[in-house]
């Protein structure tokens, strides 16, 4: 039935993952551009970019916790913090100042990050679906203290409190890709690599989402009750959804700091949690591409505010002068989540979904 | 043998879906939504699922000429019954899902049918109902059980699951029955009766025989009658007016049986915009009330759209008029200028605006079963739907008139089909009609079969018509509406309400004024439009009544009235009008089950209006 997109003759169809000709085409195009930027782009640039890459996992993460499911998490950071610090452990230095295994294949210290976030999201589970709104908010606040006290204090496992240890080194099966190599340069491999994990774990969010968990997180984010009553179990969504969204906080650290290179504890605070809440409300909250903007922007924010700042004379680049260029950034944050939370609620995938309608019902106006 | 026996073996919409069987078994047939997904039915399953239904049939002892009935929407069980009881020489006779019991009780009777198809607990309801008032109803099916199964407890009924079951069993012990059935079949075995909706008094039973309908088919499907270039299996059409009418009998199952076209069930008829965006269908047939409402649709929705996109709009439905005015002209045919007008627009408009409505790949859209304004014709021919007025009634099969493509005459409902005796008789006016597709005659009423023909054996249709450039009919109205004033004129009615009903704000419109000094309307205001319109003007309403009787709205309609009049001759004009104080309804005996007006009805019900008017 050539020419009747809105016909649909079965259920595989009408939920596919590319319901679209324009969508499986536009991901085609990512792809190919996420291959062809390591040849165009600096390398520095590649590095922010990797960096927004493994951001975004983490924000899929947040994403799926409380733009699918709806529960309000501002303990990302801790989790965030498990992943690093694990991944540190289990491929650091046997013989070294702290702990380690040893195991510098990253097939094996990114799950075992995963995993034991998705542990430390499990154990806090519970408290989640006793609570909601407000009081879960608290609750997750109160868990990024305690996380930042065992960081700063279990000094054998961190490196304690304003010294740190070195994170989880970049390792194939043996294979280096924090070498110059004829494949490229660094900052190519570790970008090539960054995008193909962030394809994974979008792809796979993505399904997750339009699964029948996807289904009973929305439902729950709704109206709980509601979605009690049609059978949807609450507290096993709820611990699934914080179980998966901590695995993807786990991994995103591990990453993270492994190609930052050093993990210092003071670095997983509320800031942090902010940051992400930030990506996933200024993307979009409830969908996946939505947190993948919202990651690249705020990646990307302090290098466009440093661009802009020539511009606005009076704002200073020394951080002892007032106003400084990082205070401008910090009230960024806040007047963007405050102004996307005002006029454009969806975020900037929001913006594209008005775009889209306004073309999509031509000639009405609904 | 066999050979000779399938050759000589007569044609019937049944032994059509057999051969569409055995030619394309895995081709798709029709479609049904169902849980939001559109579910495929091939030909082989069709074909199959009724010789279940007619192997069932035939185990509940039904003859040939015995009646089934069936109430429903537009689904398949509904196509699955049709073709089974013609398949076992018997008579189908729909219902409108819409007849209350009261009628149930009286169609049911006087059809004496002996099975009826319940579609769910509603209709089985009202079947239960009068079921002790119709001494040969033998078994009432029900399609949906729910609310029925576990709770109801009849000897009489049976689950549409336990008719299949029945006609598997019946079909394994007596696997050529139906075939056998089918081999006696004769031209002149009644295949349906058609319960004509009657303005006035109780519906009669028009039977059409196996040949009416095989005619039926060789004009208006074969022979292009209404649809040109004639329908193929690569046409797509939406199945939505009621199944039991002949208009959406001849394009659902016979376009399906006689051309092989895709049919698709509507969900509802509440939902035919959305159904027709899914299915964009390339045929489509519908009522005037049907286009009169996408027409008020469309100005709604402009009405309330973004700058912009208002004025976008303004503009091409401007060119539109102005492409409609040309087309209207030459009968349908494109100039080089149009054709340049409308390749523009159809890129900043038509085509979006086209796929809204669900009509982006309509060739052939026609309106019929009652008379249209011609205004809402050209607005569709403006944007480009090629519309087509066509005429017929069931008493002659839906065989009388039709506009062709490149040959339309607005106005008029067409040339004579193929294969078609038409006069007009030359001193009442009387359009008649002869040929094959000629009813048998009104079921258990000859007195009436009598009175519908003439001695020489034309078929009055009661339609007053004349001729227009000696190839074209134009209708004035149905002979018994015509008002004769005091003054002595004759005025058809139905122009004048037309015009008035052309507007998005009037839905019902109804003239008055036989044997008074000059003419009065009531008028019924569409309700989703004239709300809107309120509530643009910050104008707060609660009820429909009290929505009606607001000055404003008043004041709304006498404008329009007043433009109607303009147009028209000072003995047409309607001086005065009333607003009618509630929706008309089908239950409460207001329309027909088609959405027809009973002015004998309205003139009792009303009657307090109507003398407010002349009082």
């Amino acid at each position: 039935m050539i020419g009747r997109p809105l016909l649909h003759t079965d259920y595989a169809k009408d939920m596919a993952l590319h319901n679209t000709f324009s969508k499986k085409l536009v991901f085609w195009l990512i792809v190919l551009a996420g291959l062809a930027l390591p040849q165009i782009l600096q390398d520095t640039e590649l590095h922010l970019l990797s960096i927004g890459c493994i951001a975004a996992i983490g924000a899929i993460g947040l994403g799926l916790v409380t733009g699918y499911a709806g529960q309000v998490s501002l303990g990302h950071a801790f989790f965030l913090g498990v992943g690093a610090f694990t991944s540190a452990f289990v491929s650091g230095d046997p013989a070294g100042r702290v702990y380690g295994l040893g195991i510098t294949n990253l097939v094996v210290w990114l799950p075992v990050a995963g995993l034991v976030a998705m542990l430390a999201g499990v154990i806090v589970a519970p408290l989640a679906t006793r609570l909601r709104g407000l009081y879960l908010a608290l609750v997750t606040l109160g868990l990024v203290f305690i996380g930042q006290h065992i960081f700063n204090e279990w000094a054998k496992m961190t490196g304690g409190g304003g010294v740190g240890r070195s994170a989880a080194t970049l390792d194939l099966f043996g294979y280096s890709l924090s070498k110059a190599d004829s494949i490229g340069t660094p900052e190519q491999k570790i970008f090539w690599l960054a995008f193909l994990l962030l394809l994974i774990f979008a792809i796979a969010a993505r399904n997750l989402t339009r699964s029948g968990v996807g289904r009973a997180f929305t439902a729950i984010r709704d109206r709980d009750i509601a979605a009690g009553v049609i059978g949807v179990s609450l507290p096993k969504y709820k611990t699934i959804a914080f179980a998966i969204s901590s695995f993807y906080a786990g991994c995103a650290g591990a990453l993270l700091y492994a190609l930052i290179g050093h993990i210092e504890p003071g670095a997983f605070s509320l800031v942090l949690s902010v940051e992400y809440i930030a990506m996933v409300l200024i993307g979009g909250p409830g969908t996946i591409s939505g947190a993948i903007a919202g990651a690249f922007f705020i990646t990307l924010l302090p290098r466009l505010t440093r661009d802009i700042q020539p511009l606005i004379p009076f704002i200073s680049t020394a951080p002892d002068e007032m106003p400084n260029i990082y205070q401008v950034q910090t009230i960024l944050y806040g007047v963007l989540i405050i102004g996307f939370l005002i006029f454009e609620p969806r975020g900037l995938v929001g913006i594209w979904f008005r775009i889209r309608s306004y073309w999509k019902n031509w000639p009405f106006s609904y | 043998m066999t050979l000779v026996a399938t050759q000589t073996r007569t044609q019937t919409i049944a032994s059509r879906i057999e051969a569409w069987a055995k030619a394309d078994p895995d081709r798709i047939a029709m479609r049904e939504k169902d849980f939001g997904v559109w579910e495929e039915v091939t030909w082989a399953a069709y074909w199959d699922r009724a010789q279940d239904v007619a192997h069932a049939l035939l185990a509940l002892g039904i003859q040939p000429g015995d009646r089934v009935a069936v109430q429903s929407e537009n689904r398949r069980e509904w196509l699955y019954t049709d073709i089974a009881t013609v398949a076992v020489r018997g008579t189908t006779v729909g219902l409108y899902p819409t007849n209350p019991a009261a009628e149930v009780r009286y169609l049911l009777s006087h059809s004496g049918a002996r099975v009826v198809v319940a579609e769910d607990q509603e209709q089985a309801d009202k079947a239960l109902a009068v079921v002790d008032d119709c001494p040969e109803l033998e078994w009432i099916v029900y399609v949906e059980p729910r609310g029925i199964r576990h709770r109801y407890d009849h000897p009489k009924l049976m689950a549409w699951q336990d008719l299949l079951k029945l006609g598997r069993e019946h079909r394994a012990s007596h696997p050529e029955a139906v075939a056998e059935r089918m081999a006696d079949a004769q031209p002149d075995d009644i295949m349906t009766l058609v319960y004509t909706s009657g303005t006035t008094g109780p519906p009669k039973g028009a039977m059409l025989s196996v040949s009416n309908v095989e005619f039926a088919i060789s004009v208006l499907v074969d022979g292009g009658g209404f649809t040109s270039p004639k329908p193929s299996r690569n046409d797509i059409l939406l199945s939505y007016l009621p199944l039991c009418h002949v208009a959406e009998r001849i394009f659902t199952t016979w376009f399906n049986a006689g051309a092989g076209v895709q049919v698709n069930f509507a969900e509802s008829i509440a939902t035919v915009q959305p159904n027709l965006r899914e299915i964009q269908p390339t045929i489509l047939f519908g009522v005037p009330r049907i286009w009169e409402k996408i027409l008020a649709g469309v100005q709604i929705k402009l009405a309330s759209a973004s700058l912009f996109k208002r004025a976008n709009a303004r503009l091409w439905l401007k060119v539109a008029d102005r492409i409609g005015t040309v087309l209207v002209k030459t009968g349908g045919n494109h100039t080089l200028g149009t054709r340049i007008l409308y390749g523009v627009g159809y890129l900043c408009f038509y085509r979006a605006l086209r796929e809204r409505i669900g009509m982006r790949k309509v060739r052939f859209a026609a309106s019929g079963a009652a008379p249209i304004a011609p205004e809402v014709l050209k607005f569709f021919m403006g944007i480009g739907v090629p519309m087509h007025e066509v005429y017929g009634m069931t008493e002659n099969t839906a065989v009388a008139t039709a506009n062709r493509p490149k040959r339309v005459k607005l106005g008029t409902v067409g040339e004579p089909q193929l294969n078609t005796e038409l006069r007009i008789d030359e001193e009442t006016g009387e359009i008649q009609t002869r040929h094959g597709g000629t009813f048998v005659g009104y079921y258990r009423d000859p007195e009436a079969t009598a009175k519908a023909m003439t001695p020489d054996g034309w078929l009055r249709t009661g339609d007053i018509g004349e001729w227009v450039d000696g190839t074209h009919v134009r209708i004035t109205d149905r002979a018994k509406d015509i008002i004769i004033t005091a003054g002595g004129k004759n005025i058809s009615p139905s122009e004048i309400e037309n015009g008035l009903k052309a507007s998005p704000y009037i839905k019902e419109a109804i003239v008055v004024g036989d044997r008074k000094s000059f003419l009065a309307a009531l008028i019924g205001i569409e309700l989703d439009t004239v709300g809107e319109w309120a509530q643009r003007r910050k104008l707060p309403y609660t009820t429909y009544r009290d929505l009606a009787e607001k000055p404003e709205v008043k004041a709304l309609v006498q404008s329009i009235v007043d433009d109607v009049n303009a147009r028209h001759a000072p003995v047409e004009q309607i001086r005065q009008f009333r607003m009618l104080p509630k929706e008309l309804d089908h239950e409460d005996g207001e329309l027909t089950a088609t959405m027809k007006v009973k002015r004998s009805a309205i003139g009792t019900m009303f009657a307090e209006l109507v003398d407010d008017i002349y009082g």
